[in-house]
């Protein structure tokens, strides 16, 4: 470390999520409070989901974290660093809900596009390890308007990974698609990251993708958003999808159901 | 597609492409034939088709001159006019204030009738080519500057926060989206600007020429030689329709690829 940042102290964690809250101001001129005091902190090399239902602020804290949006109150820190200067150093990997590949670029050129952004040299081995890693060699030259969803999913997260970032955000990645195919790129993406272990933020709505990808499940309450509950996730890595048929498997998925759902936990 | 599956076809097969699909022409030609036939009409209001078609054959190196003059200075033009509109486009892109200038400065260039532009840089120019020239370029640059600045803004979903979390400087951005998601409506605008680009160069040419298709079509209805003014308004028609269709073409072509 040559020049450590004057104002921020040091902490041991790869993501610190110090007492964030985001107000927006709507058109009419009210205020929403999207999140509300979210104190989350994220090891290095440590998967994380983030779950909720939807509009509670989940995808706000990932826009957050990726520097897209800056937090109302408290501060976020990655590696002790200003979340804008990793994306200007070119260290963050994002993959989102809808996959954002330019439709003029071949899949190989779309992978590619991270390094002609960075004004790096195009590492054309890197790209073809990593099109083999999910699951696309032969699509090369492929348009995206020639791919199915979850091949789309597959480009936008080899794009996430080219530049081995740091920090690997995943926003909803696979919410467009179909469930089988969102099992099987499930199962992919548990794959995928054994061989990275990069440190990972997945928002997600659904439990037993949560359960089945992170090593942490956070949950979160509606508007305004907030933590309710965090569950360290005990299965052993590399995980099979038959872990997702066991009784301890459903067990978490019911608490955590539970967790989402207050109000029918009160009524039963 | 099936433009390039047709172009694909055999000759032959072109042929019968261009019966089926061009009856109608050739129905309007039979009949004009067989109306100045029957009424006898005098071949100064209107002439034989036939003779049109003589008329052509029989001057091919005069045709051939002022038809490729005309060509050049329509393509030349639109060329410059689409450069300088899709310049100014990235100018005005590049901010609000220079965009509030440039956007009512050009509408206003735009709306005034070319009728009127032409006696004006004919002064400024000179009677001869660099004002034909000066008339496709104005003619093609409002397409371009418009298309070209709406293609700018038209970004692919998810693209704007795509680069800023890959950390994209301004200049790349531009390079690797801004620029590219405009080529589709750039390509629109070449094949909006194509045929008047064609039509502007032949009335500068009719006005202060002393050639091109345009001058020719004066000379020719001075002289009360119908055919040959004729003759001239079907070749003018065959290069506009020529510009029209390569437009067409290449915007397919690109569409193709870009979409």
């Amino acid at each position: 470390m040559s020049a450590p940042h004057p104002q921020v102290s040091s902490t041991p964690w790869a993501i610190d999520i110090d007492h964030v809250g985001k107000v927006f101001t709507l058109d009419n001129g009210e205020s929403l409070v999207a999140v509300d005091t979210v104190d989350l902190k994220i090891e290095k090399g440590e998967f994380v989901a983030l779950l909720g239902p939807s509009g509670c602020g989940k995808s706000t804290i990932l826009r957050l974290v990726a520097a897209l949006e800056d937090p109302t109150t408290g501060r976020i820190a990655i590696e002790n660093r200003d979340p804008l200067s990793l994306s200007r150093q070119h260290r963050l990997g994002v993959a989102f809900q809808d996959h954002a590949l330019l439709p003029w670029l071949s899949v190989k050129n779309n992978i590619a596009l991270p390094y002609k952004v960075a004004g790096r040299p195009v590492d054309h081995e890197r790209i073809a390890d990593l099109l083999g890693l999910v699951g696309l060699k032969g699509f090369e030259n492929a348009r995206p308007s020639q791919l199915s969803g979850g091949m789309r999913q597959r480009v936008s997260i080899a794009r996430a990974l080219i530049l081995n970032p740091d920090v690997l955000l995943l926003d909803e990645p696979f919410g467009a698609l179909d469930a089988v195919t969102r099992r099987h790129m499930n199962v992919e993406l548990q794959r995928i990251w054994g061989e990275e272990r990069i440190t990972s933020l997945l928002v997600t709505h659904s439990v037993e993708e949560a359960l089945f990808l992170a090593d942490r499940v956070i949950v979160m309450s509606g508007r305004p958003g907030r933590v309710v509950k965090s569950i360290a996730v005990p299965f052993e890595r590399p995980r099979r999808p038959e872990v997702q048929r066991t009784a301890e498997f459903h067990s978490l998925a019911d608490e955590l159901t539970l967790a989402l759902e207050p109000e029918e936990a009160a009524a039963s | 597609m099936s433009q390039s599956a047709q172009i694909r076809r055999s000759s032959g097969g072109f042929f019968l492409t261009l019966v089926s699909r061009y009856w109608g022409v050739l129905a309007v030609l039979l009949a004009w034939q067989a109306w100045v036939s029957i009424s006898g009409v005098n071949a100064i209001v209107m002439p034989h088709p036939i003779d049109v078609l003589l008329n052509i054959v029989q001057n091919p190196g005069s045709y051939w001159q002022n038809g490729s003059q005309t060509l050049l200075l329509a393509a030349g033009g639109l060329v410059m006019g689409m450069a300088l509109g899709t310049l100014i486009a990235v100018v005005a892109w590049t901010s609000r204030v220079l965009s509030g200038i440039l956007i009512p400065l050009g509408l206003i260039f735009s709306s005034v009738p070319v009728v009127a532009l032409i006696p004006v840089l004919a002064r400024l120019l000179g009677y001869d080519v660099r004002t034909v020239l000066a008339i496709v370029v104005i003619i093609s640059f409002f397409p371009a500057f418009v298309f070209t600045s709406a293609g700018l803004r038209a970004l692919p979903p998810g693209s704007e926060d795509l680069f800023q979390v890959l950390g994209a400087s301004k200049w790349r951005r531009f390079v690797h989206l801004v620029m590219p998601s405009a080529v589709p409506n750039w390509m629109i605008a070449l094949r909006l600007a194509a045929p008047p680009a064609v039509l502007s160069a032949m009335v500068a040419e009719f006005l202060m020429g002393s050639s091109g298709l345009g001058y020719m079509f004066r000379a020719a209805a001075t002289d009360f030689d119908t055919a040959q003014a004729f003759g001239t308004s079907v070749v003018a028609t065959a290069i506009s329709v020529l510009c029209f269709t390569a437009a067409t073409l290449a915007e397919t072509r690109v569409n193709q690829k870009w979409k």
